[in-house]
């Protein structure tokens, strides 16, 4: 009777257990998912990088008018994740690249809708995409001795440029000149854009993450230093003669400057180095004191928005959870905060 | 004579000798274990399937022949030891193991060590100790001069496994005995790929394995003594199956493990002693071809021990277990040699008052300039007058876990400047145990345990975005396990039943360097509950199996707000016994894994099997 009744029992557990909902792989609880609406303005694009190997990349969605936020669009909108480390977006021509590095991928994606639209694969480790033409794009790696070309008419590989770096980071374009950072020989490279072709090599300081053009059209190249190899160093580029016309150079070997950002007048220059530090493009000294103190917050990633020059700092926290994003106006006044996603790396301001 | 409370306890384990006893260091009562005899362990394929079918400890897995890592009361795979003979394998360079890697056809029994109890097992203890042993001879008259077992099985998914197990019992005082051992899966099953577009069904790429191995012993019996000889030599080269989200990645790993193992037992009228020397090497080779990277690794143990029991009348013994350990690394991830000496010196007294039994220990460590001579544990065990049947008993211990050869040094960002991580673990229980003689029998146990783990390392970027490791955080775990065994004989009807469950709550209670939203939260990984059982009707050589596990979700965000769903999986098998003359039987079985085709994640994108099968077939002579 004692068996009969102690398996009853186990029996109608077992039965509970297989009546839930059918649920596989991850699912977030918490997440603030409203409905995405076309079309509506001003919206502010959070990348979220997710953990190596956790696959739980996304996208937050923020209008800072309406003050309503997405989380987990992409998911959303096509019902499979984004991917493993969602690394950078840019949009052009109405459409979002979103640079997804450990999936060895870019999603094309309609930028109102969040569907995909196509889904550029076999890239090795994608870190940015830099768009040179309305059929042609640029895309820089780390793990690979490449920088992929990509034909942006049918969303494919359509060739490479052979670096003797293997890993590439941020880029830029300037008239018909791409600039790339190689993080591996501390060089910026110069790129032909017409013939796809490398013309030549700027030695810069150790590890050049970051690159920003101000309005003067001069570059400014943000180089950590390593890992205690070197001073990190701030320098100013003229793409004009190819000279460095000032390098500012950090105190402690220690620091880690990174997140190299503009505001919208292309006028002021903001960075994170545990704290958010500002200075002026004509300024020749680094600043001495921080911007914006991190209060022990983990400040990880900074946008500026150039229609607002409103500053989004995100906090990533212990890299394992939700991050937040802090907005502060231009005159550093917290304007509010809310949750993104896990390792908020990035930010887009769409017009 | 000693007392009956202590004999009872030595029963199981304790080898009988012809004419004489060797004592092993069996674990009191008073804390908590699990046993798995040869009858379990042999009807799993490794320990990680051993472990996940008959304990209620979590046993995280990549998939089928991949990696998988076990934990203890919501602590972590690193403050798991595990012991081959006693003697600890964890590897000194992350201080853990694969658990896929020790397939079942090299040992014979496995114990666990709860909580506290660890702590005779050795330092890093934090949650609990694996055990997996190999027989020591009986070397009794009775024993069959020659035996051999031929053992094969084939599978879905191209699995396919031979060993053929040898062993020679001459003149009663030689034992002989050989293991070989190979195997090979394909691991190509199908699975619905929800993390790509449109959903598409997949075939996993990149998950064959092969392993191969084999282990041999001497032993000789030298009046009171025995002297043996153990090798072990294993050989794994296995894909790594990328996770869903991600195209093939192409990565190889290659494991090596050489373990040499000499021991000698003995004892006189008063003493029990073993030496043992044991010499073990493991190389890892890591290969990404899709990045051009190459990972070699190769560490060795070398271990020295030498462990006594003093009667000091029959109803208290004295134990000590000294250990000299040499700790070497050579690896692509540190720069240089690394290696170190591990010294421990345990003691302990245990004394017997008719219905309460006392432990007290103590573990005395010198780990390169960690030094730590005061790392106790207490027990205590009170069997109640009216009810013999029944137990209570409580348990106390500190245990401490010293940084491995990764967080202290790998490059960059290993951290010389670690402590060692701190557990406090009790807990009190009740275990009640009928009458074995008769028809009914029911074993019954509930522990509640609660641990702080102080010092909590964790490996998280630095402010150079190099993830480094630190001690960052203090760590509540707090549960209940309980186990409930029931057997019935009916005349040629033979039924039972052992069910498990564990309730464990695991936070962070306090954050070194930040407050954020992981304070008070469940740790990652770690399901609240768990519950299997496994159920058996036999009918003279027929028997039928079910065994039915399920977890609870796992948090994979510290904030607790993703996590992965539930899951309950039923395997079944169905096994015959067949006598075909003396001493040669066949035993067929047919096992059905994952029998409701559940579709399931253990580790987030991992995809794992759906419904399989596995024949097996046991040839003994």
């Amino acid at each position: 009777m004692r068996l009969l009744f102690g398996y009853s029992i186990l029996s109608l557990l077992l039965i509970l257990f297989s009546c839930k909902k059918e649920e596989v792989g991850p699912q977030c609880k918490n997440c603030i998912e409203n409905p995405i609406i076309p079309n509506s303005d001003n919206k502010i694009l959070i990348i979220n990088e997710g953990n190596f190997g956790f696959g739980n990349a996304s996208i937050s969605l923020y209008n800072p008018t309406s003050n309503i936020l997405n989380n987990n669009v992409f998911q959303q909108a096509n019902n499979y994740p984004l991917g493993d480390v969602a690394q950078s977006a840019v949009l052009f021509e109405n459409k979002l690249y979103i640079v997804v590095n450990n999936s060895g991928k870019i999603e094309v994606v309609n930028k109102d809708t969040y569907t995909s639209i196509a889904t550029i694969t076999s890239l090795i480790s994608p870190r940015h995409i830099l768009p040179i033409n309305s059929s042609k794009a640029y895309v820089s790696n780390i793990f690979s001795n490449q920088i992929q070309i990509l034909n942006l008419s049918n969303n494919s590989i359509s060739g490479s440029i052979t670096t003797a770096s293997n890993w590439t980071e941020e880029m830029l374009l300037f008239n018909d000149t791409a600039y790339v950072c190689d993080m591996k020989n501390n060089n910026l490279l110069l790129i032909n854009t017409t013939n796809d072709q490398l013309i030549d090599s700027v030695k810069m300081g150790v590890q050049p993450n970051s690159i920003v053009i101000d309005k003067n059209n001069k570059f400014w190249i943000l180089c950590d230093g390593g890992f205690n190899t070197d001073f990190p160093k701030l320098i100013k580029f003229n793409p004009q003669t190819r000279n460095i016309e000032q390098t500012l150079i950090f105190t402690d070997m220690n620091s880690s400057p990174s997140d190299l950002s503009i505001d919208g007048n292309k006028e002021n220059l903001y960075f994170i180095n545990h704290h958010v530090y500002k200075i002026n493009c004509t300024d020749n000294i680094l600043p001495t004191s921080n911007w914006l103190s991190n209060n022990s917050q983990v400040f990880y990633s900074i946008g500026i928005d150039p229609y607002s020059n409103n500053i989004y700092i995100s906090d990533a926290k212990d890299f394992v959870q939700n991050s937040s994003i802090l907005r502060y106006s231009k005159n550093g006044l917290l304007l509010g905060s809310f949750q993104a996603g896990i390792i908020s790396g990035g930010f887009l301001f769409l017009p | 004579m000693l007392t009956s409370k202590l004999l009872a306890q030595e029963k199981i384990d304790t080898i009988n000798f012809k004419a004489f006893t060797v004592v092993d260091y069996a674990v009191s009562d008073n804390y908590t274990t699990t046993k798995m005899d040869s009858a379990a362990v042999a009807s799993s394929e490794n320990l990680a399937d051993l472990l996940q079918h008959q304990s209620n400890v979590f046993v995280k897995t990549y998939g089928a022949g991949s990696l998988a890592s076990v934990s203890f009361r919501g602590t972590g795979a690193s403050h798991t030891r595990v012991l081959w003979n006693d003697v600890e394998i964890n590897s000194p360079m992350n201080g853990q193991i694969d658990f896929s890697l020790y397939p079942s056809f090299f040992f014979n029994s496995a114990e666990l060590h709860h909580g506290a109890s660890g702590l005779i097992d050795g330092n890093g203890a934090l949650g609990g100790s694996v055990l997996i042993n190999n027989f020591t001879p009986s070397y009794s008259s009775t024993a069959k001069p020659f035996s051999l077992s031929y053992h094969s099985s084939i599978g879905s998914f191209g699995k396919k496994t031979n060993g053929i197990k040898i062993a020679f019992n001459q003149k009663k005082d030689w034992f002989l005995e050989t293991h070989l051992y190979h195997s090979r899966a394909e691991n190509d099953f199908t699975f619905k790929n929800i993390s790509q577009k449109n959903h598409p069904e997949e075939k996993l790429e990149n998950g064959n394995y092969f392993q191969y191995g084999f282990q041999q012993a001497i032993y000789k019996k030298i009046k009171n003594n025995t002297l043996g000889l153990r090798f072990w030599y294993f050989n794994s080269d296995r894909n790594l199956a990328s996770s869903m989200v991600v195209e093939d990645h192409q990565e190889n790993q290659k494991d090596e493990s050489f373990r040499t193992l000499l021991e000698w037992k003995g004892f006189t009228k008063k003493w029990s002693y073993k030496f043992s020397s044991s010499f073990i090497k493991d190389n890892l080779v890591y290969e990404n071809k899709s990045i051009d990277l190459i990972s070699n690794n190769q560490s060795m143990l070398f271990t020295n021990e030498l462990n006594s029991k003093y009667f000091i009348n029959n109803s208290s013994l004295f134990i000590n277990k000294f250990k000299v350990r040499y700790e070497y690394a050579l690896a692509d991830g540190v720069t240089g040699v690394k290696n170190r000496l591990n010294n421990t010196w345990l003691t302990g007294y245990t004394k017997n008052f008719k219905t309460l039994e006392v432990t007290v220990f103590n573990r005395m460590t010198i780990v390169d300039e960690y030094q730590n001579l005061f790392a106790p544990s207490v027990s205590a065990g009170y069997t109640l007058p009216k009810i013999k049947t029944l137990l209570l008993k409580a348990s106390w211990g500190i245990n401490y876990n010293y940084p491995t050869f990764n967080d202290l040094y790998w490059n960059p960002g290993g951290n010389p400047d670690l402590m060692p991580e701190k557990a406090t673990m009790s807990e009190i229980g009740l275990k009640y145990r009928s009458e074995q003689t008769k028809k009914f029998q029911m074993n019954a146990e509930v522990n509640c345990f609660y641990s702080l783990v102080d010092n909590w390392i964790m490996w998280q970027p630095s402010s150079s975005s190099i993830w480094s490791p630190t001690n960052l955080k203090k760590v509540e775990n707090k549960g209940i396990e309980t186990s409930l065994s029931l057997s019935k004989k009916m005349n040629q009807l033979q039924f039972s039943f052992k069910g498990k469950y564990a309730y464990t709550k695991s936070t962070n209670i306090e954050l070194y360097q930040q407050i954020n939203e992981s304070l008070n939260k469940q740790l990652i990984y770690v399901p609240e509950h768990q519950f299997n059982y496994t159920m058996e009707i036999g009918i003279k050589n027929t028997q039928f199996i079910y065994n039915y596990r399920f977890t609870s979700l796992r948090y994979i965000s510290t904030d607790n707000n993703w996590y992965l769903p539930a899951n309950f999986i039923s395997d079944i098998a169905l096994s015959q016994k067949i006598n075909i003359s003396g001493n040669t039987k066949l035993h067929l079985s047919f096992r059905v894994n994952n029998l409701f085709n559940q579709t399931y994640q253990s580790i987030a994108w991992r995809p794992m099997p759906l419904r399989n099968y596995l024949f097996n077939l046991i040839f003994q002579l």
